[in-house]
C-alpha cells in the first residue's frame, strides 16, 4: 500500500523538484551573489541586494503595485459576484453554458488579447473613434497608456479566477435559505445582503487570493497598457533580467515579492482557521 | 367557526403533469389542519404555493379575506417551517429567531425580549448562543418553530417538520406541537404522509391522492368512515372480504361458531405473530383472501393450520362509497 502511495505521487513530486524547488534554490543563490558585467551573477555573496529593495524609488513601486491589484481585485469580486449568483441560479442545462462563456478567453493567448485591449483603448481604437465619429467627444480621451488602463486589463484578465471560485461556492448553497429568507420578510436585496453574501465569504477569500496574487506579479498588461510609465514590480524583475543586466537584485525582488505574498496568504489562512472554530 | 384560509380550485402543472388538481379546502382559525397524501401526491407544492414560492396555474387563495395571489413570499403574512429547517448557518440560534423581526424592521429594544420569550418557549434558552450545526437534531426543529412563530404569522406552513427526527424524539416533539399550537392559538397547515402523525395531532384531516382531495374530516372521522377505498387504507391497515372493509382490530376469530348478529366467513391460520401489545393472526378464507385478526393475550391461542370463523359485528364496517 506504502509502495503504490509512493508510486502515485512520484511524478508530481519528481515535478516538484525538478521544475520548481531547483530554480528556486538557483534563485535564492543568484539574490546573494553580484551582478556579471553582461548580465549573469559572480561572486562575491553579498546582502546588498536585499539592502537596495529598501530604497524608496522601489517602494513606490511596490506601493503602485499593491494598490493597482488591490483595486483591481475589488473591481473582479465587485463584478464577478452577480455573474456568479446568475450563472448558478440559471437552469441547469444553461449553467455548462455560461460557464464555457467565463472561460472561452482562456482559448487565446493572453498576450493576443491584450493586444486587443490596445485596439479597443488607443487614440484611433474602436471606442474612441466611435465616440469621435459620434460627436460625443472633440479630440480622443487618453484610454490607453495609464494606470486605469492596466486596472481594467488586469480585470478583464483574472475576471474568470474570481468567477469560478464564487460560482461553486453559491452553488452549493442551499436554495432554501433564500426562500427562507424571503418567507422571513426578506426582499431580495435583503436576502442578499444578510444572507447570500456571509455565506459568500470563503468564496470571495478564495476568488480575492486567485486573483490579487497574479495581479501582484503581472508584467505583461502594465507593460503593454500601461506603455512603461506607471510599472508594477513584475516589470521591475522583468527589467533586472533584460535591460538592467541585474540578475541578483531581480532574485532578490522575486523572492521579496513571495515573501509578502505568504505572509498575506498565512493572515488570510489564519482568519478562516478562526471562523472555522 | 371562521376560516382562516380558503383554497379555491388550486391547480398546478409541471411540464404538463398536473400535480395539483383543483383543490379546495377551508382551514378554520385555530385550527391544526394536517395534509395527509403518500410521498409525491402535491402536499409540498400545495404548501409553496401558499408561501408564494410558486404561482398557482388556476384558482385563488385567501387568507383572513385577503388574496394571496401574485404577492411576493415576503409580502404574505404566513412563515414555513422547512422539512430541512433551512437556518442559517451563519447565524445563532438566537440570530436566527431575530431574522425574521429584523427584517420587519422591528426596534432592536424590541427584539431581544421578543427572542428571549420564544427561545423560553420552546425551551432553548441554554441554546440561544450556539450555531445551527451545533444543535441537536430536535433543537434545530425548535429553533425553526421559533423563527416561523416570532413574527406573529397569521397562519403557520409546516412541512413534515418531524421527519428528520429519529422515532422516540419524533413522538414527543408531536406532543409539545400540538401543546404548542393549543396555546398560542395559531392556525397550523401541516403536510404529513404519516398517518399516526396526522391523527394524533389534527383537528381537521384533508386526506389526498394524486393531486386531488379525497376526503376532509376530523381524525375519527376519517379513520372510523373513511370515504373511499384509499382513505381506508392509507390510515390503516383493512381486511377487504367481499368489498367489506373492516379493521383488523374490529376483526375476530373464534373456534366456536359466533353469535347471532355477527358477520362470518370460514378461515384457516396461516401464521400468528406476537406484536409486544397484541397478536396478528393472518388467515385465509375458502374463497382464498387474506383476513387479519387483532388478538389479544387473553384470547385463547390459535396455530398454524386450525380452522376458525373470522366474524365481525355490522356495525364495524368501513362506510366507504367505492
Ligand atoms: N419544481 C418542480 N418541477 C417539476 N416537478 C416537480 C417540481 N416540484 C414538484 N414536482 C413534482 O410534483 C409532484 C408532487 O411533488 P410534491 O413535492 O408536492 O409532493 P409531496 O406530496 O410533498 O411529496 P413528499 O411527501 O415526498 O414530500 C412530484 O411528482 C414531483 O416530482
Ligand atoms: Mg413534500
Amino acid at each position: 500500500m506504502n509502495r503504490l502511495r509512493a508510486l502515485f505521487l512520484a511524478p508530481s513530486a519528481a515535478f516538484t523538484v525538478v521544475l520548481f524547488l531547483a530554480p528556486m534554490a538557483i534563485i535564492v543563490g543568484y539574490s546573494f551573489m553580484t551582478r556579471g558585467v553582461y548580465g549573469g551573477v559572480t561572486g562575491p555573496w553579498t546582502v546588498e541586494n536585499y539592502q537596495r529593495l529598501f530604497d524608496p524609488l522601489y517602494g513606490v513601486i511596490l506601493w503602485r503595485s499593491l494598490v493597482m491589484s488591490t483595486l483591481a481585485t475589488a473591481l473582479c469580486l465587485l463584478i464577478a459576484f452577480p455573474l456568479a449568483l446568475f450563472i448558478a441560479r440559471a437552469e441547469e442545462k444553461r449553467k455548462n453554458i455560461y460557464l464555457y462563456l467565463v472561460i472561452l478567453p482562456f482559448w487565446t493567448s493572453f498576450l493576443v488579447r491584450t493586444y486587443a485591449w490596445m485596439f479597443l483603448l488607443r487614440d484611433s481604437g474602436l471606442i474612441n473613434s466611435v465616440l469621435l465619429s459620434l460627436h460625443v467627444i472633440q479630440k480622443p480621451l487618453p484610454l490607453l497608456y495609464n494606470e486605469t488602463a492596466v486596472v481594467v486589463g488586469l480585470v478583464y484578465g483574472y475576471l474568470p479566477f474570481a468567477v469560478l471560485p464564487l460560482y461553486s461556492n453559491l452553488e452549493r448553497m442551499d436554495k432554501n435559505l433564500l426562500e427562507a429568507a424571503a418567507d422571513l420578510g426578506a426582499t431580495q436585496w435583503e436576502t442578499i445582503r444578510r444572507v447570500v453574501l456571509p455565506l459568500c465569504a470563503p468564496g470571495m477569500r478564495a476568488a480575492g487570493v486567485l486573483v490579487f496574487i497574479p495581479c501582484l506579479g503581472a508584467y505583461l498588461t502594465p507593460d503593454l497598457l500601461g506603455g512603461g510609465k506607471s510599472i508594477m514590480i513584475g516589470n521591475l524583475i522583468q527589467n533586472q533580467f533584460t535591460t538592467a543586466r541585474d540578475w541578483p537584485f531581480g532574485a532578490a525582488i522575486s523572492l521579496a515579492l513571495m515573501a509578502l505574498v505568504m505572509v498575506l496568504l498565512l493572515a488570510l489562512l489564519r482568519r478562516d482557521g478562526e471562523e472555522a472554530l | 367557526m371562521e376560516t382562516a384560509l380558503a383554497l379555491r380550485a388550486l391547480e398546478k402543472s409541471f411540464s404538463s403533469h398536473r400535480v395539483v388538481d383543483g383543490i379546495s379546502l377551508d382551514v378554520p382559525k385555530g385550527c391544526f389542519y394536517s395534509l395527509l397524501g403518500p410521498s409525491g401526491c402535491g402536499k409540498t407544492t400545495i404548501l409553496r404555493m401558499i408561501g408564494g414560492f410558486g404561482e398557482p396555474d388556476a384558482g385563488e387563495i385567501v387568507l383572513n379575506g385577503k388574496r394571496l395571489n401574485g404577492l411576493r413570499p415576503y409580502e404574505r403574512p404566513v412563515t414555513t417551517v422547512f422539512q430541512s429547517y433551512a437556518l442559517f448557518p451563519h447565524l445563532t440560534a438566537a440570530q436566527n429567531i431575530a431574522f425574521g423581526l429584523e427584517r420587519r424592521g422591528e426596534a432592536p429594544a424590541a427584539i431581544a425580549p421578543k427572542v428571549n420569550r420564544m427561545l423560553e418557549l420552546v425551551g432553548l434558552q441554554e441554546k440561544a448562543g450556539r450555531m445551527p450545526a451545533n444543535l441537536s437534531g430536535g433543537e434545530k426543529q425548535r429553533t425553526a418553530l421559533a423563527r416561523a412563530l416570532v413574527v406573529e404569522p397569521e397562519m403557520l406552513l409546516l412541512d413534515e417538520p418531524l421527519s428528520a427526527l429519529d422515532p422516540a424524539l419524533r413522538k414527543r416533539v408531536r406532543i409539545e406541537l400540538k401543546q404548542l399550537q393549543k396555546q398560542l392559538g395559531i392556525t397550523f397547515l401541516f403536510i404529513t404522509h404519516d398517518q399516526e402523525e396526522a391523527l394524533s395531532l389534527s383537528d381537521q384531516i384533508a386526506v389526498m391522492n394524486k393531486g386531488k382531495i379525497e376526503q376532509i374530516g376530523t381524525p375519527q372521522e376519517i379513520y372510523l368512515t373513511p370515504a373511499t377505498r384509499f382513505v381506508a387504507g392509507f390510515l390503516g391497515a383493512v381486511n377487504w372480504i367481499d368489498g367489506i372493509g373492516v379493521r383488523p382490530e374490529a376483526t375476530r376469530i373464534s373456534r366456536a361458531t359466533p353469535g347471532n348478529g355477527a358477520r362470518t366467513v370460514d378461515a384457516q391460520v396461516e401464521t400468528s405473530v406476537f406484536l409486544g401489545d397484541c397478536f396478528h393472526v393472518q388467515t385465509r378464507t375458502s374463497a382464498g383472501v387474506t383476513v387479519t385478526a387483532q388478538v389479544s393475550h387473553k384470547d385463547e391461542p390459535f396455530a398454524n393450520g386450525d380452522r376458525v370463523h373470522v366474524w365481525w359485528h355490522a356495525a364495524d364496517e368501513l362506510p366507504v362509497r367505492e
